[in-house]
């Protein structure tokens, strides 16, 4: 059976490139389209792996991010932060809403600033799905 | 406290970065969630003779304001904030309209956007249907005030305009939510011409009396806050003597209610918040009859 990975993103055009790459690489997509659908889909899907945009709707990555590092059962999924937000932004808000009384989390599995290549993309998602 | 969203709309025309970094204080008062709007007006990639729908034209609009909300979102996430960002194509009315249904904000932040008359007799004034249309308070604010100064903290010193009505409590109420970031309020009745022309000289001073008393017990409600009040009354045109007002007492915003006339009643006889957001010198900040529960 096809692993799934769950992809968190606004924009309708790295939707489609991210399911693309991932269907020809064997997986089976699942697609959220802010922070907030996409930490329901990880609680009742419990993918093998999100890959995480920082900047959208109603939830963003970071906060998404802290939740799923906070809950014990997804805490364990690795993560791939793809966004256009500097990976530095990325841990600077998480030390700055550490600083504001939450727990510390672990930094993210891999982060790439888009755009990436598909090639990129997808040898990054196999170091942790095996 | 609970957490408070913000909607800043911006056509990156009167509102950029440091108009909204001006803003910050208003984490004092809760607001931890900025949401960013940016509407691509239709006429600019609609269907053209010989050309379609001008995708490329869309693309590009897009990406220039993705760029910048990226810039402007890293700043905010770096100081702990939440941000959002709507980048979309249509009519900015019903886009700010439904982004705060689906983001359910507690204030909107937009720029002057003025109507011609012709369109405000079917459409009515865009920040009045904002008011209208969502319950929801809206800040038209400008960044630099009539002195030339930079509007830091525009909560600092709002002048309140109050007449009297069903509102007075409510716009009360609602500005001692935002008491750790207010320093002191200017209270302003403003009384018509026709009010005071009574018979007598007695008459004129016993409607002062009465005006100034209320004047003072709202400004009680302040100081028991922790918060200097000053009262001051007015005689004239509302809107005029507002501006008048908050030039003399050097204040950083007016905040006004804003009444539910029909669009055409508001177009024959006016409007005073309509008046205040589009014409005012000052950042608006206009509170609806009826605010969302």
């Amino acid at each position: 059976m096809s692993k799934k990975i769950l992809t968190v993103d606004d924009d309708p055009d790295i939707i489609v490139f991210v399911k693309t790459v991932l269907e020809e690489n064997g997986y089976e997509p699942l697609i959220a389209r802010n922070g907030e659908s996409g930490l329901i889909m990880a609680r009742a899907e419990k993918p093998s792996l999100i890959l995480l945009d920082v900047l959208m709707p109603k939830q963003s990555g970071i906060r998404m991010y802290r939740e799923l590092k906070s809950d014990p059962e997804l805490k364990d999924i690795p993560v791939i932060i793809l966004s256009g937000i500097a990976k530095r932004t990325f841990l600077r808000s998480q030390e700055a809403l550490t600083e504001f009384g939450d727990e510390p989390v672990p930094d993210p599995s891999a982060y790439i600033e888009k755009p990436v290549d598909p090639g990129e993309l997808a040898e990054t998602i196999a170091r942790f799905v095996k | 406290m609970n957490t408070k969203k913000l909607l800043f709309v911006t056509q990156f025309e009167e509102l950029w970065f440091d108009a909204l970094q001006s803003l910050m204080d208003l984490r004092k008062a809760g607001f931890n969630h900025v949401v960013f709007l940016h509407v691509i007006e239709r006429d600019k990639v609609a269907m053209r003779r010989g050309k379609g729908y001008l995708k490329d034209e869309e693309v590009k609009l897009r990406e220039i304001a993705n760029v910048r909300f990226i810039d402007w979102a890293e700043s905010l996430f770096e100081q702990g904030m939440e941000v959002g960002a709507y980048i979309v194509v249509g009519n900015v009315l019903p886009k700010i309209v439904s982004t705060v249904e689906e983001e359910k904000v507690d204030l909107v932040v937009t720029g002057r956007h003025k109507r011609g008359k012709i369109q405000e007799l079917y459409a009515g004034s865009e920040t009045v249907e904002i008011l209208r249309r969502t319950s929801t308070p809206v800040l038209v604010y400008k960044y630099m005030l009539p002195s030339g100064k930079i509007n830091e903290k525009p909560f600092e010193q709002p002048l309140i305009a109050l007449d009297w009505s069903d509102s007075t409590d409510r716009i009360v109420s609602y500005m001692l939510n935002f008491k750790e970031i207010i320093r002191k309020v200017v209270v302003v009745h403003v009384a018509s011409d026709k009010e005071l022309k009574g018979p007598s000289a007695m008459e004129i001073q016993a409607i002062r009396k009465a005006n100034r008393q209320k004047l003072e017990e709202v400004c009680e409600r302040f100081q028991k806050e922790g918060i200097d009040a000053e009262p001051h009354l007015y005689i004239g045109s509302t809107c005029e003597q507002l501006e008048k007002a908050a030039q003399e007492r050097e204040v950083t915003m007016i905040v006004a209610g804003a009444t539910g006339q029909s669009k055409l009643k508001e177009f024959f006889l006016g409007n005073v918040a309509r008046n205040l957001a589009e014409n005012s010198a000052f950042p608006t900040l206009l509170i609806p009859v009826q605010m969302k529960a």
